[in-house]
């Protein structure tokens, strides 16, 4: 038979209640922080899983910053080549005017101030810039694309594609390529800028109707390729809404996974305070018991 | 025919042996609570019988009992338990000493958490991304400059902060090899009282309760063995003795460190502590045992924080904080390096020059993750080279191939190839730091696990030895009762001896009186 005395008892009893109190904390940790683990020790897979989980949800949550810089620059390319059509259009309508042979060169010479105002406008809409950015000069977005004073660069030729990255490894271009709109050229009907110039010079010069009829042609090709990029664009924009819809998808899935991986479930854990506090009861309980009186009590 | 007062010596010794009892009973009752004590018992024998067996005998009938006397007190203990004790209190003390160290660093790693490394490191791959959607914007570029600055500094902060816990080990180390001396020393004097008093035929119980509450702390230190070795002169067969205290060093081999009442020998660690108090900053080689070398200890507190310091066998240098900042220096030598590479195949904003450095060049991978530092090139924000060509502010493809840096598999290492060899050979530096942190884990897991293990085990063994040697007041009061009656019967027997003897000198031979 064992021996058992007194000392043992409270020994145990002592070490009893530590362990008790130990499991608490750890509850009230997991309670108070609403996280499984607080150390990579408590389970060392959830902690690097965890640590994965962050850095996927850093990576799409930066991904979605990124799609607003990328809205920014195809929104802004949009409308400022819907105004380019727009005073396109005008211009037509006024060399058609113009065409007219009843016009005097007085009347002709007033459409000439008009498309030439047109003209500069054109070149502020090609210079727009974003957030101190030139958006229709390639990857040179510190100077102007288009400078009509200049004798020899007239017009950028800078065809590189500004891109973003929105998804992994994919990036997007955001930019349109300025030299298929915003051009100059000694060959007629080839130059965006010369060709106003020309008919700028050809109103004033009190040209024909019919000579001036020519242009036309050529500013349906200007209206044509301005036109043209804002079709890419559009398309462009349309993936980027797809791909946008893909990244929201991804965050709500990337924070459930860090959730899943490492919160607590309160519901358990707050049945688990509940049974420890009852098995914490019960040991200051016997504790209380097991300090019994000895035979020491009982003699006389 | 017996003495007349053969009677009155027989109670006599009753009642002084009962009285020597009930005195033990208060020795145990006042020592129930002191640490390490063991219950005492007087052995009772009957004395020698008379008549002896001579010549002169008287002849009567048989032998007669003479009483009671005191063989000797002895201390109910059992040595077996002792030598269990020790063997799970070793084990403990190893597995405690680690998990200490390692839960230290858990602390200073401080992860999953939103202001580990990791974290650091994904907010500078953030910037980086930012850059490159607005390369020619200056205050993007403070931010890529301020977070890179960060992640330096987080890399400082690591390794200056196990540095410091492993300087903290150091003097534990030192601590701990002072009390183990102190020990050996308390043991060496107490086996010298032992020795001048079993001779003399006498336990000094109490001295034997000294000397096994020493040798409990000691097993906690190190690995211990005891040898007996017996006093000579008049000593009792249930004698214990002096002690030769053993410890085995690394290879298992047992070396003397208390030679019985002889002398000792002093532990000291090796390189010592020449030029400051403190520890010498490199991994210690070995130890010093009365002034030869031994090869480490087995097992116990001391070779739990000599491990977690850093030691070096001969085979390089091994140990929990030693090979963490390994790892860290590698980690931060790869991630510099191959930055620098992927940074200099950019161009810089104005003038758009071919990139420099970004981190300052490292040129070891030794101590990297306290060398690493941003490169001076970069106080000038225009000198990141975000762009992938030269003259275009607006290209940011260097940022985005910068900030996958972190995510590139140093197996296939490309555009541009990598121009030295790195320790990182395989899987990102993501996978790598989080391998860091997973082996920390799990080695953290496993030792508070391996300390729960042999604290239970010890605690098994601790109540088993309680359970022979712990004092139960029940049993006390129990004997004292026993011990009470016997003493009060004894003096009784006087009294009707005295009755006895009255009849004979007053009441004889006074016939018709």
């Amino acid at each position: 038979m064992m021996r058992v005395t007194q000392s043992m008892l409270t020994q145990n009893m002592l070490r009893n209640l530590s362990q008790s109190y130990e499991r608490l904390g750890k509850i009230q940790d997991q309670l108070s922080t609403g996280k499984k683990i607080a150390r990579p020790s408590d389970d060392p897979v959830v902690a690097i899983k965890g640590m994965a989980y962050r850095t996927n949800l850093t990576e799409v949550e930066q991904f979605k910053r990124n799609f607003s810089e990328a809205h920014n620059w195809i929104d802004a390319s949009d409308s400022a080549l819907n105004e380019a059509t727009q005073v396109l259009q005008r211009i037509r309508e006024l060399v058609v005017q113009a065409s007219n042979d009843t016009y005097e060169q007085s009347q002709r010479e007033h459409i000439a101030k008009e498309i030439d105002e047109l003209k500069n406008h054109l070149v502020s809409i090609a210079n727009t810039q974003i957030a101190g950015k030139y958006i229709f000069n390639g990857t040179d977005t510190l100077r102007p694309p288009v400078n009509l004073d200049d004798p020899v660069n007239k017009v950028s030729t800078n065809t590189e594609q500004v891109k973003i990255e929105l998804l992994k490894g994919i990036q997007l271009p955001v930019n349109v390529n300025p030299t298929r709109v915003f051009t100059y050229s000694a060959t007629p009907g080839q130059g965006l800028f010369s060709d106003l110039e020309a008919l700028v010079n050809d109103l004033e010069a009190g040209k024909s109707g019919q000579e001036l009829n020519g242009y036309l042609s050529y500013i349906d090709k200007h209206i044509d390729n301005v036109l043209a990029e804002r079709a890419e664009l559009g398309a462009r924009s349309n993936r980027l809404e797809l791909m946008e819809a893909r990244v929201d998808e991804q965050e709500v899935i990337a924070q459930q996974i860090l959730s899943d991986n490492e919160d607590a479930d309160i519901e358990r854990v707050i049945t688990d305070l509940k049974t420890q506090e009852s098995v914490h009861r019960a040991a200051l309980g016997v504790g209380a018991r097991i300090i019994q009186p000895t035979l020491l009590d009982f003699l006389r | 025919m017996g003495s007349t007062f053969h009677g009155l010596e027989v109670a006599k010794r009753g009642m002084a042996v009962q009285q020597m009892a009930l005195y033990t009973t208060g020795h145990n009752i006042a020592n129930a609570n002191t640490p390490g004590y063991s219950r005492q018992r007087v052995n009772f024998v009957q004395s020698e019988p008379y008549p002896p067996a001579s010549l002169n005998r008287p002849q009567i009938p048989g032998q007669m009992g003479t009483g009671v006397e005191a063989g000797s007190i002895e201390r109910v203990r059992d040595r077996f338990f002792d030598w269990q004790y020790r063997g799970e209190n070793n084990k403990l003390g190893y597995w405690q000493a680690q998990a200490d160290a390692l839960k230290k660093m858990e602390d200073i790693m401080n992860e999953p958490s939103d202001s580990g490394l990791s974290k650091t490191m994904d907010q500078f791959w953030q910037a980086f991304q930012d850059l490159s959607a607005n390369p020619e914007n200056t205050g993007a570029r403070s931010v890529v400059r301020q977070r890179g600055l960060a992640v330096v500094e987080t890399f400082h902060y690591l390794a200056d902060s196990l540095t410091s816990i492993q300087n903290d080990l150091a003097n534990e180390i030192q601590v701990t090899v002072k009390s183990i001396n102190s020990i050996a020393e308390q043991l060496y004097k107490i086996n010298q009282q032992i020795a001048e008093v079993e001779p003399h035929g006498y336990l000094p119980n109490d001295l034997y309760d000294e000397r096994d509450r020493l040798l409990d702390e000691l097993s906690a230190l190190v690995k211990i063995e005891v040898e007996p070795k017996p006093s000579g002169g008049n000593a009792l067969k249930t004698a214990e003795g002096s002690y030769d205290v053993y410890i085995f060093d690394g290879n298992g081999q047992r070396q003397l460190l208390v030679n019985g009442n002889q002398g000792y020998q002093t532990l000291s660690v090796s390189p010592s502590a020449s030029s400051s108090p403190e520890m010498p900053p490199g991994p210690l080689t070995g130890l010093l045992l009365g002034g030869s070398s031994i090869p480490f200890v087995a097992s116990g507190k001391l070779k739990g924080l000599i491990e977690a310091y850093g030691y070096d066998d001969g085979s390089g240098v091994k140990g929990i904080y030693p090979d963490m900042l390994k790892k860290l220096d590698t980690l931060a030598y790869s991630f510099a390096k191959r930055f620098n590479e992927v940074h200099q195949t950019g161009y810089t904003l104005s003038p758009s020059n071919p990139g420099g450095l970004f981190f300052s060049d490292l040129t070891q991978v030794d101590g990297a993750a306290k060398a690493i530092q941003l490169s001076s090139n970069i106080d000038d924000l225009n000198n990141i080279a975000a762009s992938s060509a030269p003259n275009e502010p607006g290209n940011g493809l260097n940022a985005i191939r910068l900030a996958n840096v972190k995510n590139s598999n140093f197996a296939n290492l490309q555009n541009p190839a990598p121009s030295v060899s790195y320790p990182i050979t395989a899987g990102t530096l993501q996978a790598y730091y989080e391998s860091m942190i997973g082996q920390l884990g799990v080695d953290t897991q496993q030792a508070n696990r391996l300390v729960n293990n042999s604290e239970v085990l010890r605690q098994s063994v601790e109540e088993r030895r309680q359970s022979v040697s712990g004092v139960s007041l029940d049993e006390e009061m129990t004997n004292m009762i026993r011990f009470q009656h016997a003493y009060n019967a004894a003096a009784r027997t006087i009294t009707t001896i005295d009755e006895m003897l009255d009849k004979i000198i007053n009441g004889m031979g006074i016939v018709g009186r």
